[in-house]
């Protein structure tokens, strides 16, 4: 079953950009990726997704329900953590959880009383503190909690990591897969690769507000791409590999050659071979290198 | 429940002050009251010095200034000024805070519609002037059974301060369809403050012009104490303006909100 499916989903704000015709297919229990440099259209997504704003066309279910005429019975289940958070500063730590929690009809307070104890000793957070006091790593960590507290059948990340040193970045990680191996379904948007690579299962590449390819991050990294550094002999030119098709991203500085290459390795090894090289490393290119080549190729 | 929970919660403590401040600007100036009416004719011959235009600003009516209804009337011009400040504060800032302090995400993130978060904030703001008038009017009614020396009907005397309330609700409704219509209010009392005193001076411009239209614009005029002293009631035509108008606001309030757009805090 699809958690959330959109169909032609767009939004644009007058003249600035939004999102054009997004068509994405999240399944349940999946960890799935959402990529994109800053301003690609990735929180328009989501709030369009959480009905924060409305979209211009398109539409977009979760649950197998329409966003907009469904939203509060959606958001009974999805647990929301924004990349900057914001809160009452004059409350309490402990009161505002409680005040989250109090939303969620389904859960007994006791339930979510018990889940912020939990959280708050994993994260290691004082929850008699005021929210005004805390730092912006300690706001973060409230705002885990409050995307967490009432066990949510989705949860949706926006950008969630800046601001958690690695310690408790790592924490948090677990903790999304724990909820993930619970059941939990998780949109995880970013613009740094490695985060992504590192939980998610499926990635969609965001651009210019159009997804421009959703593909499973195993198979981003793993056969498709390799990344070839040659030193030679002698200088080759440009021209020799840029005449084998699957070559992209190629440099040559001096005797150095690095590309990336994508398919039959035969091709390449029979073209190799024929080069007098003093030196040869092949790498599973990060996807960092491979995003940006995607980046690359579009414009 | 729990919206209006956490507003009351956050709304106490300014609801306290102005509440307590209202209640003795009250005590103090009916306690004047015995020093005027010690020496009638003195005090007569004083205001009939006045300027007729200063005393119709200032809502002096010979008639009726000696008497305890005609006084609290009179000071009625200066206290509603401040509960409409007050009713204008709570009703562009309880729902403009949220976009101020960012703390929309959160809020419209949470398994409850718009709808019911207006009807949550707007039920708060409307406890608090509640709360407000209640003690207000009690106040002021004590202080006047004590300071009259004639008997007087209380229910007359609550009626007139009651206007209160109703001046109270006008700008509670005003506040917040503005709040849904500017994108971004920094300040509340930016907002709140130039709009109660434009209607405050069309309303004393009006009293020294003798323009009886101007009634009809602005609510500090809504309510005539002298009619009110006089008929027990309020004028229905004004009465029934009120009630639209806080209705439509009220109404606009929700159907904006339910289609505005939350756009990212930045």
């Amino acid at each position: 079953m699809n958690i959330i499916e959109t169909k032609n989903l767009t939004k644009s704000y007058g003249k600035s950009r939004g999102i054009i015709d997004v068509n994405l297919d999240i399944e349940e229990g999946e960890i799935f990726g959402f990529i994109g440099p800053n301003g690609a259209g990735k929180s328009t997504f989501i709030r369009t997704l959480l009905t924060l704003i409305y979209p211009t066309s398109g539409s977009a279910t979760i649950f197998g329900k329409d966003v907009v005429t469904s939203g509060p019975e959606i958001k009974e289940e999805i647990g929301y953590l924004p990349s900057e958070v914001f809160y009452y500063d004059d409350m309490k730590v402990i009161d505002l959880l409680r005040y989250s929690g109090s939303f969620y009809k389904q859960k007994s307070s006791n339930d979510i009383e018990k889940r912020i104890k939990e959280l708050a000793d994993l994260l290691d957070l004082d929850l008699k503190k005021q929210i005004d006091d805390l730092s912006y790593g300690n706001k973060k960590k409230v705002g885990i909690i409050q995307g967490l507290l009432h066990e949510p059948k989705l949860i949706i990340l926006d950008e969630p990591t800046g601001g958690l040193d690695p310690l408790i970045q790592q924490k948090f990680f677990n903790l999304l897969r724990e909820e993930n191996k619970r059941g939990a379904t998780i949109l995880f948007s970013s613009h740094i690769l490695s985060e992504v690579q590192k939980l998610c299962q499926r990635v969609a590449i965001i651009k210019e507000g159009k997804i421009i390819k959703v593909e499973k991050v195993s198979s981003l990294v793993d056969n498709n791409y390799k990344r070839f550094k040659l030193e030679t002999v002698s200088g080759v030119t440009k021209q020799y590999f840029a005449d084998l098709s699957g070559v992209s991203d190629l440099k040559i500085s001096g005797n150095s050659i690095s590309f990336l290459y994508r398919g039959r390795i035969n091709d390449v090894t029979k073209k190799i071979a024929e080069l007098d090289l003093s030196n040869m490393l092949v790498e599973e290119p990060d996807l960092e290198e491979i995003f940006l080549h995607y980046y690359q190729k579009e414009k | 429940m729990n919206i209006w929970r956490h507003e009351l919660r956050s709304l106490s403590k300014s609801t306290l002050i102005w509440t307590v401040a209202l209640s003795l600007g009250v005590i103090v100036f009916l306690s004047m009251f015995p020093a005027f009416t010690k020496d009638i004719e003195t005090s007569q011959k004083l205001l009939n010095n006045f300027p007729p235009a200063l005393r119709s600003a200032l809502g002096i009516s010979l008639k009726s200034f000696f008497t305890i209804y005609g006084f609290f009337a009179y000071l009625f011009t200066f206290i509603t000024l401040a509960g409409a400040i007050q009713a204008m504060n709570l009703g562009v800032g309880t729902i403009s805070k949220e976009i101020s302090g960012k703390t929309i995400d959160f809020l419209l993130t949470k398994p409850i519609s718009r709808a019911k978060v207006i009807s949550a904030k707007l039920l708060a703001t409307l406890s608090c002037l509640v709360f407000t008038n209640i003690i207000f009017s009690l106040t002021a009614l004590i202080c006047a059974k004590i300071v009259s020396t004639e008997s007087f009907s209380s229910l007359t005397f609550l009626l007139v301060s009651a206007t209160f309330f109703l001046v109270q609700l006008f700008f509670l409704a005003l506040g917040s369809v503005f709040t849904v219509i500017i994108s971004k209010i920094k300040s509340v009392i930016a907002v709140s403050l130039p709009t109660v005193f434009a209607f405050f001076v069309v309303s004393e411009l009006g009293a020294i012009l003798g323009n009886e239209n101007v009634r009809y614009i602005t609510p500090f005029k809504f309510f005539d104490p002298i009619y009110t002293i006089n008929h027990n009631a309020y004028e229905l035509r004004f009465l029934l303006i009120e009630i639209v108008f806080v209705l439509i606001c009220i109404l606009l309030t929700y159907v904006i909100y339910e289609k505005k757009d939350i756009r990212a805090a930045a």
